[in-house]
C-alpha cells in the first residue's frame, strides 16, 4: 500500500506548551490507525495538524503527495473539503439545519444543485443508516444519532481519509461500540483510510495499527 | 446558499428583526423626507404655476408721498412701454402679456385696479373667470370682483367713481384665490394708463409715460427659461448701488425677474426645509442606521463563531463565509427595504390627503403692507392638497444605499471572518 500521509518532524506548540514534538508518521491508504494517549497528550492537536486543520509550526506534511504545510488557511479549507472528513467528538452539527442540510454542507459552498447536494447526502446518511431521521434538528436525536450525522458529513465528498478525534467520547459503551462498528465496516468494506484518537484502551485494540503518543511525542507504534 | 441564508434568517428571526427594523425605519425616513423635500418644492411652485406663465417681470420703486389718487405699489414700479417690444422679439420667447397694477386712494376707499388687454393671455384666463356681463366694451367699463362687488353692494351696469373717473359695472369675475394678481376691479389697460398719467401722487413719485406698464408676464419655452431670463437681466439694465431701497430692502428701480426657481427658493424658506437639511437628516439617518447594524451584525456573528468554525472545518474558505454573510445581510435588506417601502407608501398616502398654506411674499402681494385693518390680505394664504408623491426613482436609489451600507456591513465584519481559524474556535468552544 502506498503512504496517504507523510509527516515528518512535526512540532507545534500551544500557548506555552510544546503539544506536538517533533512527530514523525506515515499512514498507508486503507490503514485503520488509532492514536492512543492521555487527556493532554497532543493526540487531537496531532490529528488536527494531520488533518490540515491546523498549522504546524515546524515540519512537513505531505498528504497524498501535496505538502499542505506550506498552504494558507483557505487553500487547507479547499484540500480540506475535497481531501478529507472529519468526526468530532461534540459532533459540531449547525442547530439550525436539519440532518439532511448538515450531511449536505460540504457541498454549500460548491454550488451545485439543491438536488444533486440533497441526494448524495441522503445516500450519505443511509450508509450511516440515518434515512429515517433526515429532517430532524441536531436537537431532536441522540448523541450517536448525531455522531452519524458528523460521519455522514465526513463522508459526502468522499474523502481519501477520515479523522475521528474521540468519537464515541460522548456515547454510552454500546452506542460507542456500534459507532465503532461503523468506522471498522467502513475501513473493511470500502477501504476508507481512517485515523482516529481516542483514549480508550478497548477501541484501541480493534485498529489494525496504534500509535500511542505521550506529552507530544510518539512512544511506540 | 440562499436556501440557507433564508433558513438561517428564519430560524434566528429575532436577532435578524433588529437589522430589518431598523434597515425598515431608515428606507421610511429616506423616502418621507425626501417626499416631503420634493412635495414642499412643488407646492411653493403651485401659486406660480396658477399664473401659468414663465417669467414675471416686476420693478421696485418709491414709496408714494401721501395715500392719494391712483398709485403704483412700490413692488410694482412702472415699466416702460418700449420694453414690451424687446422683450418680445427675444428668442425663446412665446408671448409677452402685460397690465398696470393701481392701488387708487379715493376719499371714503381703497380699491386695486387692474388694467389689462383682452386679447392677450392673461386678459383672456381673467376673462374665462367671468360669471355675469360681459368684459368691458369701452374705456369706461370695468369688472368688478364678486367678493368686492358683495361687500360694496356693486350690481351690473352701476356707475361708480375711480379716482374722479365714472365707471360702469360691465361685469363680475370671480378670481379670488386663483390668481397670486387678483384685484378689486379689471378695466381696459388704456383706462389703467390713462388714470396712472393723471395721477399727481403718482407723477411725483415715479414718472409715468403714457404707455407705461407696471408687470410683464413672459410666456417662453419651457427648457429655454434660464437663458431666456439671462437675457432680460441683460436687457433690464440693473441701477446702480447708489439708489434707494424699498421698505423690504430692495434695491429702488431694479427689476425683479421671477421665474418659477427664483419663486421657489424665495417661498421654500418658509417651510423650514431644505435640501442641505434633508441631505445632512439623511446622511445622519444611513450613518446611524450603519452603526446600528454593524453592532447588531457583530454580535450576531460573534454568537455564531462555533457555527463559521464547523463551516470552515468542513471545507468552507473565508469567501465562501462571507459570500454567505452578504447574501444574508442583503436578504435582510431586502426585505427591510420593503418593509421600509410598504410603509411610506402608507405614510405618504396619508400626508397627501393633508392640506398645505403657502403665504405669498409682500413683493408679491397685491395689497398695501400699511393696511394694517386686515393683516391676513397682506400676505394672502393660499390652500392646496399637499402635492406630495411617492419617488420611485429616489426609492431606487434608497435600494442602492442600502445595498451598498450591507456591503460595507459586510466588509467591515470581513476582518473578523478572515481572522477566524477552525482550530482554534472549536479547540475553545
Amino acid at each position: 500500500m502506498n503512504e496517504i500521509i507523510i509527516a515528518r518532524n512535526l512540532s507545534k506548540t500551544l500557548g506555552s506548551v510544546k503539544a506536538i514534538n517533533a512527530v514523525s508518521l506515515d499512514v498507508k491508504e486503507g490503514d485503520f490507525l488509532v492514536i492512543q494517549g492521555s487527556s493532554g497528550s497532543g493526540k487531537t492537536t496531532l490529528l488536527s495538524l494531520l488533518s490540515g486543520l491546523d498549522k504546524a509550526d515546524a515540519g512537513e506534511i505531505k498528504f497524498g503527495g501535496e505538502d499542505i504545510t506550506s498552504m494558507n488557511e483557505d487553500d487547507l479549507a479547499l484540500f480540506r473539503r475535497k481531501n478529507v472528513g472529519i468526526v468530532f467528538q461534540s459532533y459540531n452539527l449547525i442547530p439550525t439545519l436539519n440532518v439532511l442540510e448538515n450531511i449536505a454542507l460540504p457541498l454549500f459552498p460548491e454550488g451545485s444543485s439543491k438536488e444533486k447536494m440533497f441526494e448524495r447526502a441522503k445516500a450519505a446518511a443511509e450508509s450511516v443508516g440515518l434515512s429515517h431521521r433526515l429532517n430532524h434538528y441536531p436537537n431532536e436525536l441522540s448523541g450517536g444519532e448525531q455522531q452519524r450525522v458528523g460521519l455522514a458529513r465526513a463522508l459526502i465528498n468522499n474523502p481519501k481519509v477520515i479523522f475521528a478525534d474521540e468519537p464515541t467520547g460522548n456515547l454510552d459503551t454500546e452506542t460507542g461500540q456500534k459507532m465503532m462498528n461503523l468506522f471498522k465496516s467502513l475501513n473493511k468494506q470500502k477501504g476508507l483510510t481512517i485515523v482516529m484518537v481516542t483514549h480508550d484502551d478497548g477501541l484501541a485494540k480493534e485498529a489494525d495499527r496504534l500509535i500511542k503518543i505521550k506529552d507530544g511525542v510518539v512512544t511506540n507504534e | 446558499m440562499i436556501g440557507y441564508a433564508l433558513k438561517e434568517l428564519r430560524k434566528r428571526k429575532r436577532k435578524y428583526l433588529l437589522n430589518i427594523m431598523v434597515i425598515g425605519l431608515v428606507v421610511v425616513l429616506l423616502i418621507t423626507l425626501n417626499s416631503l423635500g420634493v412635495a414642499f418644492k412643488e407646492a411653493s411652485r403651485l401659486p406660480f404655476e396658477n399664473i401659468h406663465s414663465s417669467i414675471i417681470i416686476q420693478r421696485n420703486g418709491n414709496v408714494p408721498e401721501n395715500t392719494s389718487g391712483a398709485v403704483t405699489p412700490c413692488s410694482l414700479a412702472p415699466i416702460k412701454g418700449e420694453f414690451i417690444l424687446q422683450i418680445g422679439k427675444i428668442e425663446g420667447v412665446k408671448e409677452v402679456s402685460y397690465g398696470l397694477f393701481l392701488w387708487v386712494f379715493d376719499k371714503d376707499s381703497f380699491k386695486r385696479v387692474l388694467g389689462m388687454n383682452w386679447n392677450d393671455d392673461r386678459g383672456k384666463r381673467i376673462g374665462s373667470e367671468l360669471i355675469e356681463g360681459s368684459l368691458p366694451q369701452s374705456d369706461e367699463d370695468a369688472l368688478v370682483e364678486r367678493a368686492y362687488a358683495q361687500q360694496h353692494g356693486l350690481k351690473l351696469n352701476q356707475k361708480m367713481r375711480l379716482s374722479g373717473t365714472d365707471f360702469t359695472v360691465s361685469g363680475i369675475v370671480e378670481t379670488t384665490g386663483k390668481d397670486i394678481l387678483s384685484s378689486d376691479l379689471y378695466v381696459n389697460l388704456n383706462s389703467a394708463q390713462s388714470l396712472a398719467y393723471s395721477s399727481k401722487n403718482l407723477q411725483e413719485t415715479e414718472k409715468f409715460a403714457k404707455n407705461d406698464v407696471n408687470i410683464i408676464f413672459v410666456d417662453s419655452d419651457q427648457t429655454r427659461v434660464k437663458d431666456v431670463t439671462g437675457k432680460l437681466k441683460t436687457l433690464l439694465n440693473p441701477p446702480t448701488s447708489s439708489a434707494g431701497k424699498t421698505p423690504t430692502g430692495q434695491i429702488t428701480g431694479a427689476y425683479n425677474i421671477y421665474t418659477p426657481e427664483s419663486f421657489e427658493s424665495q417661498i421654500s424658506s418658509l417651510f423650514l426645509i431644505s435640501d442641505k437639511l434633508i441631505l445632512v437628516l439623511s446622511l445622519v439617518v444611513l450613518v446611524g442606521a450603519l452603526l446600528v447594524i454593524i453592532k447588531s451584525m457583530s454580535h450576531t456573528l460573534l454568537e455564531r463563531r462555533k457555527e463559521f468554525g464547523i463551516m470552515k472545518a468542513v471545507g468552507f474558505r473565508s469567501r465562501d463565509i462571507r459570500r454567505e454573510i452578504t447574501i444574508e445581510t442583503i436578504l435582510q435588506a431586502i426585505i427591510g427595504y420593503c418593509i421600509g417601502v410598504a410603509l411610506s407608501l402608507v405614510a405618504i398616502f396619508a400626508l397627501a390627503k393633508t392640506t398645505v398654506s403657502i403665504a405669498i411674499p409682500w413683493e408679491m402681494s397685491p395689497y398695501p403692507h400699511f393696511l394694517t385693518s386686515n393683516p391676513n390680505l397682506i400676505a394672502p394664504v393660499q390652500t392646496y392638497l399637499f402635492p406630495i408623491k411617492f419617488e420611485a426613482m429616489y426609492s431606487v436609489e434608497v435600494l442602492i444605499a442600502i445595498l451598498v451600507l450591507s456591503l460595507l456591513t459586510v466588509s467591515v465584519l470581513a476582518r473578523y471572518i478572515n481572522g477566524l481559524k477552525a482550530m482554534e474556535v472549536l479547540r475553545y468552544e
